[in-house]
């Protein structure tokens, strides 16, 4: 188990439980008709969140220091698409389902692995297409269509 | 007398031309699923939800629930099935309830008997699957009717007792698991309350007065935290597949099997009944209980074939056993049925004692299309076991940006957000996370769906005794059922103070 992780983890974790415990403070203490109010709940739980928090950070003092060895992560890569998908949805509603699917896919497949442009796009395409005709014209459900400035 | 009556009308909704159909999808994609590595039943299941849900729009809103019910459900044994063909052809399970099947599995393969493993694990699933829809229909009605006579103070324990188990069965660490489960319960805070109306934890951010949407934080976790860890770790696909030949099982390879399907498959239902113990330790458990029993222990892991038959037929046993606990009391005991029952809750339909009256067509019809789909599953995988493996071969470059893709296109769908796909890659994040630094998703999942049950629970119950907390322990049900649970969590605690290993479930 990796120390560092977990002590990041075990604080992150803590301080969710102390803020849903704060906050829940804030909450009104009654309710109409009801002997709990919604604040008894949260608060609970983010008690124990942070008893299991501080027992967490105690664990991990009898982790070994050893870190263990990583093998190489594709970050590059994984940025490139994280990104991508970022914009995607981003621009999902102003540009269109069909532009930006087709777009993400492209990068997303090319990123994975260069070349055979031909056939990313063809997938691509296929799919963004597909998708749009199946779910908008046959099923009748909602797609942000084309460029809002197209229309 | 009743039952039977009732089993006709689920086989009458089951029979009908389109839930045919769904069912016949269900299990088709469940099977791809269950193939191809890095989709498990869990994102599998979690991605298809909106995707059913686009597609049973036009239905009444029974009908709807019960068609994308027999869909999902059919993606789940689907999934078991399809599992094995990658244990066996390729060496790596499809999932984890199929690592056990590539120990002979593989052997098998490798001595050019993988048609015979794949059609023995094809019918050990199909057995395992008649004798979990027996068990169903045997203890549905009875334990509803248990159920039924719960109060608040009883469900509220019953759900701590369905937490307990499963955290305490889940993952690495059991603080961890402990961790993910308070986390998905304070989640479920988030938004309206319901009985008093109060906004939570909301901010003024209007999208989150509906609370979080389970479907959004499931599918971010499971599939896309699946897809960026393939990403990251650079998981492709070598794709050398041994050759099938044969399909047919030889009569002394059936012979052979039989015992271990049998007892396989009781055993897999079950420890599939019991919350929290999942399919992966039903195959692991038949696996050694076969070579406990047999007379050539050694030939375990050079290839027999009872080392396929009784884990795959134990794995399917546990996943028919998983939905009587989801169905009778409401309470899902896998991060699968936890799925399940967030795609009913969506519905509108409570699983649950009152599931067989107010939603007789929904109970009874997948229980029904359960026969029916595991049928189609023999069927299938018989004949088409070979196109299956193709599906292995599917280049990792094109599955994971199309994962990722289906992910956004089915948030939108169904949220019509974009507030939610942003949400849905930052879950994806997060469950990439915590899944490597072995935090277990399934119990976060589970805490998200059962944390407003619990809740409103335990309120009424306090508001019944005006506020004392007492009341718990003073109904002997509710106070039985929370021993139950302390029992859960204190005694792997105390066997692993003493030194003793602990079997835990790495994923459900």
């Amino acid at each position: 188990m990796n120390k560092t992780a977990d002590r990041i983890a075990a604080a992150a974790f803590l301080a969710v439980g102390a803020l849903f415990m704060a906050e829940s403070l804030r909450l009104s203490k009654s309710a109409y008709g009801s002997a709990v109010g919604p604040n008894v709940f949260p608060f609970l739980l983010g008690l124990v969140l942070v008893f299991l928090s501080i027992k967490l950070l105690f664990e991990t003092r009898s982790y070994s220091d050893a870190a263990d060895e990583k093998p190489p992560r594709q970050y590059k890569k994984f940025l490139v698409i994280f990104i991508a998908a970022v914009f995607y949805a981003a621009l999902l509603e102003t540009v269109g389902y069909v532009i930006t699917t087709f777009l993400f896919l492209v990068i997303g497949f090319q990123t994975m692995e260069k070349g055979a442009l031909w056939k990313s796009i063809a997938i691509a395409a296929g799919f963004s297409l597909g998708v749009y005709g199946l779910y908008v014209k046959l099923l009748q459900g909602t797609l942000p269509s084309w460029p809002i400035w197209f229309q | 007398m009743s039952t039977l009556s009732f089993l006709l009308d689920g086989f009458q909704t089951a029979l009908q031309p389109h839930n045919l159909l769904f069912a016949f999808i269900g299990v088709l994609i469940g099977t791809a699923v269950g193939v191809l590595p890095g989709i498990g039943p869990m994102s599998g299941v979690a991605l298809l939800i909106p995707v059913t849900a686009s597609m049973t729009s036009g239905l009444s809103p029974e009908q709807a629930a019960a068609s994308s019910i027999i869909l999902l459900a059919g993606v789940y044994y689907g999934a078991m099935y399809g599992g094995s063909t990658t244990s066996i052809l390729l060496n790596t399970p499809g999932e984890s309830s199929s690592v056990v099947t590539t120990l002979d599995g593989y052997q098998m393969a490798r001595q050019g008997r993988a048609g015979a493993a794949l059609a023995i694990a094809a019918i050990g699933s199909f057995v395992a699957g008649i004798v979990a829809l027996i068990g169903l229909v045997l203890l549905a009605e009875p334990l509803s009717n248990v159920a039924l006579k719960f109060g608040p103070a009883e469900y509220f324990s019953l759900m701590l007792l369905g937490l307990a188990a499963v955290s305490g069965l889940a993952g690495k660490s059991m603080t961890k698991a402990w961790i993910m489960t308070v986390f998905g319960l304070l989640l479920s805070t988030i938004g309206l309350d319901n009985v008093s109306g109060v906004a939570r934890f909301t901010y003024n951010i209007s999208y989150l007065y509906g609370g979080l949407e389970f479907l959004t934080v499931a599918v971010g976790l499971f599939a896309l935290g699946e897809v960026f860890k393939s990403i990251l770790h650079n998981e492709m696909n070598s794709g050398e597949i041994a050759k099938i030949g044969r399909v047919l099982p030889t009569k002394a390879d059936l012979k052979e099997s039989a015992g271990p399907i049998a007892r396989g498959s009781l055993l897999g239902f079950f420890i599939g009944v019991l919350p929290g113990a999942g399919a992966t330790l039903a195959s692991f458990f038949s696996y050694i209980l076969e070579k406990k029993i047999s007379k050539h222990p050694e030939k375990f892991g050079q290839g027999t074939i009872a080392g396929v038959a009784a884990p795959e037929s134990a794995n399917n046993g546990a996943s028919g056993g998983a939905m009587i606990p989801l169905l009778t009391l409401g309470i899902p005991g896998s991060g699968t049925t936890a799925i399940l029952m967030g795609a009913l809750i969506m519905y509108n339909v409570q699983p649950g004692p009152l599931l067989f009256d107010e939603h007789p067509a929904v109970a009874w019809g997948l229980i029904a299309s359960m026969f029916i789909g595991n049928v189609m599953l023999l069927i299938l995988n018989m004949p088409l076991v070979k196109i299956f493996a193709k599906i292995i071969q599917t280049p990792t470059k094109y599955l994971l940006p199309l994962i990722i893709a289906i992910s956004v296109f089915g948030v939108y769908a169904v949220q019509v957000t974009t507030f939610d796909v942003f949400l849905l890659l930052a879950f994806g994040l997060l469950g990439y996370w915590l899944a490597e630094h072995d935090y277990p998703l399934a119990p976060l999942v589970l805490g998200l769906v059962l944390g407003p049950m619990i809740e409103n629970n335990m309120r009424r119950a306090l508001t019944a005794s005006n506020g004392d907390y007492l009341v718990f322990f003073e109904k002997p049900i509710s106070l039985v059922l929370l021993v139950i649970a302390f029992l859960w969590i204190a005694v792997p605690f105390v066997m692993k103070l003493r030194g003793k290993s602990v079997v835990i479930n790495e994923d459900m």
